[in-house]
């Protein structure tokens, strides 16, 4: 009875955190532009600014996705399938690129490309490879949390029984009629997964490729003169323009991934302590490149840190200085400082902690328990959780700010934890994709079993329910703080016309600062190190907590 | 399957019903703007992109006479601020918006989002207050735009220098001429408003500025989001060689007269940059600072006061690489930062009033040239 | 001092229909039938981990249909041991009784100095007998056992099906054991219902 109250508080909490910003934002911008979806579509091509951004956005997502695949199977047929020291380790540092903030990712591969690394950032072309490689470089790990159970826990019998039988006796016909069937599902799922996300990058493209767009960059770009009313009425008709295609195209995505998990989890095959895996030699030259690939843009962004340079007439040196970490820090009238950004980022990210890991959790437990009863419904509230995915970030920045400007602009540019909004929105869809399987493996007999012994409600909670949880509470938690942390799309929107810097946003204006100094770039990477340094402490906090054999997404 | 597509036709019908309902309420709130009493507060908020004359010994020297809190919030370009303005209109989030040129002044100015300031002004020059003249803004700094090129390749040998701007459209110069979009940057701008006035003032009357521009971007002119990403990442004639992300496949970028100037004034006197002085396509670009309708009025005519005064203003060229407004302030003579620097013979004459008037429609026209070439 | 009368219960199909049972203080009693025709269901319901179509089962000539089922006192075996593993065998076995004498209900399951063994470590005859020793710690009015010994094989459960029963016996609790094996119910109870469909 309780539980239902809950849920129905979760729901009608946040169907207004979600869908109220979002309406809001989309009304005002129909109001400026008119309603007329072919027009909205149709300026995406007749705008100079836009134009070509559909098919580039496409054919970038695609490629990441390819590219993804390729490198991320290999990978996880080498862990899965065969013995590695340190395993866990290994498997947490290949895994790691995907909690990393973009924009920490997009500085490190700067560096990798730029003057001072393999300098081939001259060279325009290079540019779009870029963009796919550091893509694949953030969702390989997608591909290896994916397929990994799938290969490591599988039966040995299977394989053994599919030896003996004419379909199976060459290589070839084992993936056909095993491995193939067996992973697809997860292969599929990631590539959903990996495809969503590169087609909303914002922080690498902005960064990476300078003249082109995504939906994404251009929404982020064309935003600040958004929902004026006879002004820029353009501008309008792209944001929704570029929003309706991607709310279309990533629904269908969340869809097919919706489905391909419940597939996925009926092929999960049953752990087995049987397996013996062998040690594999050849295999290094799979995992060796694959943890440098991992390592090297966060090892290029601590490195670009310490290293200033310096151009007199007899041109161009590097020197090791701490005078990047220095200016950062330091703080100016017209930059707050790192620590300001540092305390605005911890504060934003604890708060948000504390709003999505409850909803999220209830959330959770609401699909739950109206599996059982109504499948439909429980598909139905699946998607709404996942809706923020389809939105993307800057589309929920946009609606906290047209949202906050249409319901009391005074109040929310004063009100300092603003930006939680957007971040609650954004990471709450993790914290449920991450508590779900989680309650679901949970028996419903230890719960049957307490009450039998007389141990009432609330004991039962606190005594059984939740230390049984606790390691993916623990990993929901540290996974919201993170995203909340490396959250760059939504705040740029949103905290561009207030004075609450975070981290990534002030990386971002670091590497902005135009003009003649030398700071700009070490400068960006000291920034860009500490929310590293947070992340990855996170990260490997997190690990140890994880289930040996979760079935979730993240 | 069903219940999705119901979720979503419900979405859509309630955006489309909104619509309608919005434009009737939201209609009467937009059309009367709420009149407010200045309060003072002892703050100042100042909106403004990264004008780097503000320096931290200016501003604190500011807060130290007037007792005044200064608190800043950058935007990324001048169209933000605004942005920032229209969006915010009377939200009294700012006090103060700084660095409005003249290509945006007056679209402010119709809007209604400035109050007129009570700062004391004196010894303002003549051409300072040639393109507006009023008490909704104050002209802080000035310069000139237009085309500079790389003197070390466009030698006359490699390259020819030239001579109009159909030139540009020639086979050598494709894909080598990098300028900032006019929908995202003032610099972009103020270069498009003096090709409206240099075409219509050529021999030819067959075509119009809108046809070069097409040209143009047949001729895969670089058109970059913002003047740094112009100068710093695309123009080879500048520092840009020695910053990060520099790619350098441009030899003539849109700049400031007095860019080659400054690249002197840093460089030892030493430049291989200089600007192309053609008649009538360079523009003649003043930034502006201007009290925000119910902010601190007191606190913002006040900064105005100090930002006009000799001894802050007759730094401009140093603190900020642009001309004081003051009657009789030069640029200094020092590293050949004025021998560097050019004033043109004959700027482009395009009043504000116009150029408020006909900007949007002019954006519209350079996008579907660009478009359709 | 356990009173069924006229339990009711179908979903899908009719599982059971006019039950009627008494049980004496002391008593145990073995209800046995083919797999699917109910009795888990049942079991469940008399604890209250079931709602019942119609019936009423009285407790010590209280009605306790509707009182939930952490607040009956009626104690329940799984037919596989439900050990929760973030605690310790000591740490469940608290779960009956906060205060009880744990080395004495190990003691009397037959697995003294058990307390400090994590649960994944223990067969599956331990975990029985450990579940035993939590339920019993909760002194329950009744004791219901869902086809415990099931999933051991003959020796095995032979033996504990004695111990258990004697164990039951000299703590003076009734039960009721559900079981399709009539051999394991003659051998355990004091008197067997048959249930058919």
């Amino acid at each position: 009875m309780k539980m239902r109250v809950a849920s129905i508080f979760a729901l009608a909490g946040y169907s207004l955190l979600i869908v109220a910003p979002l309406y809001l934002a989309l009304d005002r911008l129909v109001w400026v532009a008119g309603f007329d979806p072919y027009a909205w579509i149709n300026s995406l091509n007749e705008n100079y600014i836009t134009q070509g951004v559909i098919g580039f956005t496409f054919l970038q997502a695609a490629l990441s996705t390819l590219f993804t695949l390729i490198i991320g199977i290999p990978i996880a047929w080498q862990l899965g399938r065969h013995k590695w020291p340190l395993q866990s380790f290994v498997k947490s540092i290949l895994t790691m690129p995907f909690v990393m903030p973009s924009i920490v990712a997009a500085m490190g591969f700067l560096h990798i490309i730029g003057p001072a690394g393999l300098n081939i950032r001259v060279d325009e072309s290079t540019w779009f490879t870029t963009l796919i490689i550091a893509h694949a470089w953030f969702n390989m790990a997608l591909v290896i949390r994916f397929c990994e159970p799938v290969l490591s826990t599988l039966d040995p019998n299977l394989e053994q029984q599919m030896r003996l039988l004419p379909a199976g006796r060459t290589k070839f016909g084992r993936f056909r009629n095993l491995w193939a069937p067996l992973l697809m599902p997860s292969v599929a799922a990631a590539a959903c997964m990996t495809f969503i996300f590169s087609f909303t990058s914002f922080a690498l493209v902005k960064w990476i490729t300078l003249g082109d767009n995504t939906l994404e960059s251009v929404m982020a770009s064309v935003g600040s003169s958004a929902g004026i009313k006879d002004y820029m009425i353009s501008r309008n008709e792209i944001i929704l323009g570029a929003s309706l295609i991607q709310f279309t195209i990533l629904l269908a995505a969340l869809w097919i991934m919706s489905w391909l998990q419940q597939r996925r989890q009926s092929l999960l095959p049953q752990a087995s302590e049987a397996i013996v895996k062998s040690a594999n030699r050849k295999g290094w030259l799979i995992i060796g490149p694959g943890l440098l690939f991992a390592l090297s843009p966060l090892i290029a962004v601590l490195w670009a840190s310490f290293r200033v340079r310096h151009t007199d007439s007899t041109g161009t040196t590097y020197t090791w200085e701490t005078s990047g970490w220095e200016f950062a820090f330091a703080g100016t009238n017209s930059l707050p400082s790192g620590w300001d950004a540092l305390a605005n980022s911890l504060g934003y990210a604890g708060l948000t902690l504390i709003i999505a890991l409850p909803l999220g959790w209830v959330l959770a437990q609401t699909i739950l328990d109206v599996e059982k009863q109504r499948p439909r419904l429980a598909r139905l509230l699946d998607i709404l959780t996942m809706l923020p995915f389809a939105a993307s970030s800057v589309m929920i920045g946009l609606g906290v700010m047209l949202g906050m400007i249409r319901i009391d602009a005074e109040f929310f540019y004063s009100f300092w934890p603003t930006p939680v909004f957007a971040h609650i929105m954004i990471t709450t869809p993790f914290v449920v994709r991450i508590m779900l399987p989680a309650l679901r493996s949970i028996s419903p007999e230890y719960d049957e079993c307490a009450r039998t012994l007389g141990i009432v409600a609330w004991r039962r909670f606190f005594f059984i329910k939740l230390p049984l949880l606790w390691g993916s509470i623990l990993i929901a938690g540290i996974f919201t703080l993170a995203m909340s942390l490396g959250e760059f799309g939504a705040s740029w929107v949103v905290t561009r016309n207030s004075d609450w810097t975070t981290l990534p946003i002030m990386i971002d204006s670091l590497r902005s600062i135009p003009y003649n100094t030398t700071y700009t770039a070490p400068a960006a990477c000291a920034i860009s190190s500490v929310l590293m340094i947070i992340t990855l402490f996170l990260f490997t906090w997190a690990e140890k907590f994880r289930p040996a054999r979760d079935g979730g997404m993240f | 399957m069903k219940k999705t597509a119901l979720f979503l036709g419900i979405i859509i019908l309630n955006l489309s019903i909104s619509g309608c309902l919005s434009e009737e309420i939201d209609g009467d709130t937009v059309e009367t703007p709420e009149q407010y009493e200045w309060v003072d507060d002892g703050e100042l908020v100042i909106v403004t992109y990264d004008v780097y004359g503000l320096t931290d010994e200016m501003i604190s020297q500011f807060e130290n006479e007037s007792g005044y809190e200064v608190s800043m919030l950058k935007l990324d370009d001048a169209g933000s601020v605004l942005d920032h303005l229209l969006q915010h209109k009377g939200l009294q989030i700012a006090d103060l918006a700084i660095g409005l040129d003249n290509t945006y002044l007056q679209t402010a100015i119709d809007n209604n989002v400035f109050w007129e300031h009570t700062a004391v002004l004196n010894n303002i020059s003549e051409s300072a207050l040639l393109p507006y003249n009023g008490p909704f803004a104050a002209p802080f700094d000035q310069g000139y735009m237009c085309l500079n090129y790389d003197t070390s390749i466009v030698d006359g040998e490699n390259y020819t220098v030239p001579e109009s701007l159909w030139d540009l459209t020639n086979e050598e110069w494709k894909g080598k001429v990098a300028i900032p979009s006019p929908e995202t940057s003032s610099p972009g701008r103020a270069f498009m408003t003096a090709t409206t006035d240099y075409f219509s003032h050529d021999d030819d009357n067959q075509t119009e500025w809108t046809d070069w521009w097409s040209a143009m971007s047949e001729n895969e002119v670089i058109i970059t989001t913002g003047w740094s990403e112009a100068y710093e990442t695309h123009y080879t004639g500048g520092y840009g060689e020695w910053t990060d992300g520099y790619v350098g496949d441009a030899h003539i970028v849109v700049s400031y007269c007095h860019s080659p100037g400054v690249e002197s004034w840093y460089n030892e006197n030493w430049t291989k940059s200089a600007a192309l002085d053609l008649p009538r396509s360079a523009f003649h670009q003043v930034e502006y600072a201007s009290a925000i309708e119910g902010g601190n009025l007191g606190a913002a005519s006040a900064f105005i006061e100090y930002l006009l005064s000799h001894e802050v203003n007759s730094k401009m060229p140093i603190e900020n690489s642009m001309y004081s407004v003051l009657e009789g302030v030069d640029l200094p003579e020092e590293n050949g930062y004025r021998y560097h620097s050019i004033i043109p013979q004959q700027t482009a004459m395009v009043n504000s009033t116009t150029i408020a008037n006909s900007m949007e429609t002019w954006l519209e026209q350079w996008n579907t040239a660009m478009v359709d070439a | 001092m356990l009173e069924c009368k006229e339990l009711s219960k179908s979903f899908e199909k009719e599982l059971f229909t006019g039950f009627n049972l008494e049980l004496k203080p002391g008593e145990i009693i073995a209800i046995t039938g083919p797999s699917g025709c109910g009795k888990t269901t049942l079991l469940r319901a008399i604890c209250g981990l079931e709602t019942l179509d119609s019936g009423t089962i009285n407790l010590d000539h209280v009605d306790i249909t509707n009182v939930p089922a952490e607040e009956r006192g009626i104690g329940l075996i799984f037919q596989s041991p439900v050990l929760f593993p973030h605690l310790s065998v000591q740490g469940n076995l608290l779960l009956g009784d906060e205060n009880g004498d744990i080395s004495t209900a190990l003691e009397e399951v037959g697995l003294s100095g058990f307390e400090k063994r994590r649960v994944e470590s223990l067969s599956g005859g331990e975990g029985q007998r450990v579940s035993l020793a939590r339920a019993l710690l909760a002194k329950p009015k009744v004791l219901l056992l869902d086809e415990p010994f099931s999933s051991l094989d003959e020796d095995l459960s032979e033996k504990l099906v004695q111990d258990v029963r004697s164990i039951l016996k000299k703590s003076d609790c009734p039960a009721i054991l559900v079981t399709h094996n009539k051999k394991i119910a003659g051998d355990f109870a004091d008197s067997v219902i048959s249930l058919s469909n």
